[in-house]
């Protein structure tokens, strides 16, 4: 095949962000028209070259033609629709039915969230699978905070050890996913902002355990409604075709969660607090489709 | 041109399962085909008919089945499912009734 013509499928391969058996069936499927189509032309008296430019021609744009094809591909069914948003709807549940203090429940949420993530990653990564993946991260984000906490020496050498393991998993997880689609870096992110608002209206300065347990207490229907938000919005995530759709759904619904943030802690998340909450949940929410350009120009 | 591109966007799915109902066929047959039943009236971007099929599997209104060539290669060729028929039939319908109403205004009265 002509380089014009494999540069044109390399295109096509570069903006599909499908799942790779359907990719597969999409370049077989273009590259055996292109062949068919090549040969006719040459056996009309067109030259290689000439050939190879009228069949780019009547195809239309290498850009155009993989959105669309993406946009054939990407509406997930209801099924897979409310698969995703379990995770938030459970997490949502956790804490508008007082569940979060019980370890019984806290466990059996971490047995699934990880189960689930485990199946949908061996099962071909199907969209799904991203919201578990990002609460199946948590634990290792948690577990290496809570190493600070373990007794001087101790916890050099466990962050050591640790640090460079969970660091390696987060990265090889990332760019896995990145290369797939950075969509799905930014649904496995979405609750981040949330957690983080949550975690700064509710962090009592300088006081007791006690307080903080209690603040928790005030607020989980409030929490419970910020997750079961993200359900719904990972829901439509599925649901909708276009990719602008996508995105904007995301940064909405990230708007919405932290307004709903702010207006229910009656002022304990300052305007300035509120303002970089916003500007960070943009940049945790689009940046990864920064690193998935860098990745690519750098092979 | 544009108002002609138009056109055949809106009836694309119409055309591709018209098509299919005859025979299993592939891609680059279909687009000759549509070419020479129109008589070269109905040519549009050729990528765009990948999307419209692999929609149309989507919902279930055709199969798309890879087969192995004498050559060795290997094609997909699509083919009518029953709920795909019964699309067609009510789109036939639908159409026909359309073109009706549009001749008795279009044509001039008395003609």
């Amino acid at each position: 095949m002509l380089t014009v013509l494999s540069n044109y499928i390399d295109s096509i391969r570069d903006n599909l962000r499908l799942d790779q058996s359907s990719e597969k069936e999409v370049i077989q499927e273009l590259e055996t028209h292109i062949e068919d189509e090549v040969k006719e032309l040459r056996e009309s008296g067109l030259s290689e070259k000439e050939a190879a430019d009228t069949c780019l021609t009547l195809l239309g744009s290498a850009k155009m033609v993989a959105r669309q094809i993406y946009e054939a591909h990407s509406q997930g069914s209801w099924t897979q629709a409310l698969l995703a948003a379990t995770p938030h709807i459970l997490f949502g549940l956790l804490f508008a039915l007082n569940w979060w203090q019980g370890v019984g429940w806290l466990l059996g949420m971490l047995v699934l969230v990880l189960v689930m993530a485990v199946y949908g990653w061996w099962r071909g990564k199907p969209a799904w699978l991203f919201p578990w993946l990002g609460y199946s991260l948590l634990p290792v984000v948690v577990a290496a905070l809570l190493l600070l906490y373990l007794p001087k020496g101790w916890s050099w050498v466990a962050i050591l050890v640790y640090l460079p393991l969970a660091l390696w998993l987060l990265y090889s997880i990332t760019v896995q996913t990145i290369k797939r689609d950075w969509l799905y870096i930014s649904l496995m992110l979405l609750p981040l902002p949330t957690i983080a608002g949550w975690f700064l209206a509710i962090e009592p300065v300088n006081q007791l355990p006690e307080h903080w347990l209690q603040r928790m207490q005030d607020f989980a229907p409030w929490i419970g409604l910020t997750f079961l938000a993200l359900g719904v919005t990972v829901a439509t995530f599925i649901r909708v075709r276009r990719r602008w759709l996508r995105v904007s759904v995301l940064v909405f619904s990230g708007m919405i969660t932290l307004t709903i943030v702010a207006y229910y802690t009656d002022g304990r998340l300052s305007i300035p607090a509120f303002l970089i909450l916003m500007v960070v949940m943009l940049l945790v929410l689009l940046s990864p489709a920064l690193v998935e350009r860098t990745l690519r120009h750098s092979g | 041109m544009a108002k002609k591109n138009e056109l055949i966007k809106g009836s694309i799915d119409s055309l591709l399962l018209c098509v299919i109902v005859q025979q299993p066929i592939y891609g680059y047959q279909i687009i000759k085909e549509l070419e020479r039943r129109s008589q070269g009236y109905f040519k549009f971007k050729e990528g765009t008919l990948y999307p419209a099929l692999h929609r149309l599997e989507r919902a279930g209104l055709i199969r798309g089945e890879w087969q192995t060539l004498p050559n060795g290669r290997q094609r997909r060729y699509y083919h009518i499912t029953e709920k795909g028929l019964y699309t067609l039939v009510a789109k036939r319908g639908q159409w026909l009734d359309f073109l009706k109403a549009m001749n008795l205004i279009i044509q001039p009265a008395g003609e």
